[in-house]
Parts: structure tokens; sequence; C-alpha cells
């Protein structure tokens, strides 16, 4: 039976999906062509300009999982409150927090997957051209963008499943702090400290759609 | 004889508009019930809370024994909901439509749903969003067909249909009902259609239950009688005998579950004597009118 809500979250996101899986894509060729342009125009000038001023070469992604997580919850949340339908979906013979786990598991899974694909070719693709300490400050940037990305899903998912307009207009504001945490300018590897609450805020942030739910399921107008 | 819904002093506010105080009423097994009210009377309102998705000020409603808001999978399972304007998940076209939902139901009857969409050439790769709202009605109608729930619960099942489509509606649902001895709990705007297939009617009042009858009592015995008279004061309706009196001219018109000669004696214990009294059977919509009023 989760494999048949799996079946209708594939079907109401795969257009999504595959854009975004096009523009990570698209985006991370241009980075590693870009890197392959200045590594071969002069190797030892990029190396140092990169060294003295702490650059990353992953900069120009920094919003992208955030607006893969605001899609994602988009096209996966909007049809389901469109005429209500999400009772359509409680109505369904299976424990409805389950139901909800299975929804935005299959989100949380999805964006995991295709932030771990694109960041692994894009560091294999980056190691060719630089040191493996220049590739891992650009890991350690990366991670809390993707998990903002997460974070930016679960947000959406709040405001989105939210019954009142009025209240996802307030849920907006705590929502932006939240995710504002995942993009603090800061050095590479200044959030490395932090991974460990970031990934807490995830796990505690994964539970404000069950809040909307209920207000749903409680006819809140 | 087994009680499927149950609902018990009901009280609801939006705001501090009253809906419903005290509202009860059962459905039994194999029953038919149509809920008929005026538009803001809270039709849909009671729907929602018994499937669940409204919990009310005060008052409980339990299907199959089970408080609305936390029914389990396997009563759920047996309640065939269709929301107001045969909402579905419109992404899915006819067939992924069905193969979603046949996971969930294990008595799943394909057949009925595939012999439904051939019979009405439902193309089967059509996406749902694009179909026109009589064929949504029919993919509506086959799923739960498919479904083989015990009971139904439809909301207002008649609307954005045209009157072919509607009889369709009617007719599949009429027959389906009758073969598999289902039990129906429905609203509809149009109480022809309501009139072909129910077995017990409600009409809901703004805040209560105005009547709890069959609806074969109530075509039986409801009745509109039309006389003259040069009265001029119009007996008020009291919850007595006659309901909403009303006159044009000399020309007068009331309704009554009571004879011709219960009628005339209150007429004239009201000060209006009448002449020429005939009386007049009535369709359901006709009675409806004759209860609620015209406004």
């Amino acid at each position: 039976m989760y494999t048949s809500l799996l079946y209708k979250e594939w079907i109401k996101s795969r257009r999504a999906i595959w854009l975004l899986l096009a523009v990570f894509a698209g985006v991370g060729a241009y980075l590693l062509l870009a890197t392959a342009k200045q590594y071969q125009a002069d190797a030892t000038a990029y190396w140092e300009f990169i060294v003295q001023n702490s650059d990353i070469q992953t900069g120009r992604m920094k919003y992208l999982p955030l607006a893969a997580g605001i899609l994602l919850a988009i096209v996966q949340l909007t049809p389901e409150m469109h005429n209500r339908r999400l009772k359509l979906t409680l109505h369904l013979p299976l424990d409805e927090s389950k139901t909800l786990c299975t929804i935005l598991g299959f989100g949380m899974t999805t964006l995991a997957v295709l932030f771990t694909v694109t960041v692994a070719a894009l560091l294999a693709g980056l190691r060719v051209y630089l040191s493996p300490e220049m590739v891992f400050a650009d890991f350690i940037s990366l991670l809390p963008w993707m998990l903002g990305g997460m974070a930016a899903y679960l947000t959406a998912a709040w405001i989105c499943l939210e019954p009142v307009w009025k209240q996802r207009i307030l849920n907006l504001l705590p929502g932006t702090c939240w995710v504002s945490f995942f993009y603090t300018g800061a050095l590479p590897g200044a959030y490395v400290p932090f991974l460990p609450w970031l990934v807490a805020l995830i796990v505690a942030g994964f539970f404000f759609p069950f809040y909307s739910t209920a207000r749903f399921k409680h006819g809140v107008q | 004889m087994d009680t499927i819904i149950q609902c018990e002093n009901i009280t609801h506010y939006y705001g501090s508009k009253l809906i419903y105080e005290n509202l009860s009423f059962e459905v039994a097994r194999g029953r038919i019930l149509g809920l008929l009210g005026k538009n803001g009377t809270g039709k849909t309102t009671i729907i929602n809370i018994l499937t669940g998705y409204l919990r009310p000020y005060s008052g409980v409603c339990r299907i199959f024994g089970e408080e609305m808001g936390r029914l389990s999978p396997t009563v759920k399972s047996r309640i065939g909901l269709l929301l107001e304007g045969h909402i579905q998940h419109a992404y899915f076209n006819a067939v992924q439509i069905e193969r979603f939902y046949s996971r969930f139901f294990p008595k799943w009857k394909r057949d009925a749903y595939y012999g439904l969409l051939e019979k009405l050439r439902v193309t089967p790769e059509q996406k749902i969003s694009t179909m026109s709202c009589g064929q949504r009605s029919q993919i509506a109608l086959g799923l739960l067909f498919a479904q083989d729930a015990d009971l139904l619960i439809l909301d207002d099942f008649s609307m954005g249909l045209d009157p072919g489509y509607r009889r369709l509606f009617v007719e599949y649902l009429k027959e389906y009902v009758a073969a598999e001895n289902k039990t129906v709990f429905l609203t509809s705007h149009i109480i022809q259609d309501m009139e072909m297939l129910i077995d017990d009617c409600i009409i809901l009042d703004y805040g209560s239950i105005l009547l709890h009858e069959p609806a074969e009592y109530i075509t039986r015995c409801f009745r509109r009688f039309r006389f003259t008279s040069d009265a001029t004061h119009c007996p008020s309706d009291n919850g007595g005998i006659l309901r909403h009196t009303e006159k044009i001219g000399n020309r007068w018109q009331t309704c009554s579950f009571a004879t011709a000669a219960e009628v005339e004696h209150e007429l004239k214990k009201n000060g209006v004597i009448p002449d020429g009294l005939t009386e007049e059977k009535l369709s359901l919509e006709d009675a409806f009118i004759g209860l609620t009023g015209k406004y």
C-alpha cells in the first residue's frame, strides 16, 4: 500500500524531478567547465587565487538546493491542498501519520539522492583540477546548503499543508528564519562544528508539516 | 437492526454563527439517507464532521462504532467517499488512478471500474484534469463501485453534472446499491435525483433537523392545499399543522401533513374561512419547499 502512495508522489512530481536533474546536471557541468577553463589558462595563478581568497568553485550552487526543496514541496503538496484533495489521501485505509511520513519521506529521499549524486559527481570532476584540500573545502561548503534545501522543503511543506492563508503567511516568517540558518555567509569549514545541530534542526523540522495536517483534520478555517 | 452511522448531540459554530445545536440522527444498515437543506444549513459540514475533517464544538459521530476523527484503517476501507464536485487526484489518468487505489482495498473489483469506463467511452489514457465534470463523475463512481465499500458517503453528487450524466449517475448508483445492500448517506442540491434514490430523508433547517422521515412517507402524506379566502391575516407556522401559508390576492396556499378536514378546521380556528379547498400530492422537491419555504 505504501508503494502505491509512493507511486502517487512519483506521478505528481516526476516532471519536476527530471527538471531538477537536468538543472543540477547543467549547473554541475557548467562549474566543471569553468574550473577546467581557468585551470588550463593558468593553473598556478588559479590555485593561488583559491588559496589566498578561500575561494570555492561551487559557490554558484548555493541557492540551488533551496529552490529544489521549495519546488518539490510545491509540486507534491499543492495538488493535495487544491480542492482539499488531502481528504482523499487521509481517507486511505492507512495510518495517517505513516501516510504523511511516506509523502515527506519521498520528497526528502528524492532531494538526498539528487544532492548526493550531484555533489559526488561534481567533487569527482573538481578533483581532476584541484587539490584534495580544495575539493574538501567545496564539500564542507556545499553540505549546509544541501541541508538547507531539505529545510526549505520541510518549511514549504509546512506552509503548503496549512489550511488557512493567514497562518501560511505567519508560518513564512519563522520558516524563513529557520532556513536562513543554513545560508549564513561564512568561510569554508565554518559550519563544521554546527553540522550536528543543523541535522537536528532538520529532524525537528520534519514534524512541522504534521502540525499543519492536524489543523487541516480539525477543520480549522 | 445495525446502526452504521450514529450522530449524538452535534453542536457546531462557525465563529459565533450557530450551525447546529444538539443534532442527533442514525442511519441503519442498508438504508439510503438523503440530507436536504437550503444553502448554508450545514450539509457539507455534517459530512466533514462524519468523515473526521471537522471537529465539532461538541457531540460525537460514530461510523461502524468508531468515533469520527479516529477512524481505523479497517473502517476507512469500508467507507467510500465522494467529495463535492467529484474531486479526485486529477494528475492521474483513468488507468493510473485505478492502479493507485486497487492496492488499498482488499475487495477491489477491477472489472466494475473498467466495465463502467468501457460503457461510457472514457479514454483510459486521458488525464483526469482534462476530463469534463461528467466524465470525472463516472471515474469517481467507478472507483466507488470497485472499492466495494459497505457505506457510501456522497457529498452533493449531482454538482456540476448535466441532466444526462445526473440520470446516469443515479441509475447506476441505484442499481448498485440495491444489488449489494449498501448503506448510503448523501446530499444533493437536485432533489428530483435524490427522490429516485433515497429511503429516508433528513431536512435540515438553520440550526436543527426539521424532519427525519422516510421519503415515501413525506411524498405520500405531505400535501399542498389551495383555496380562496377574503381573510387578510396569514396564520403563523408555529410548528403546528400548517406550514408556510402564503397568499397572493385572495388565493391562498398552505402545506400540511394533516387531512383536508384538519387543515380546514385549523384555518377556521385562525380566522381564515377557506373556499374551494383542494389538496395536491407533492414531489419531494415541492414538499421540501413546502417545509422550508422558498427563501
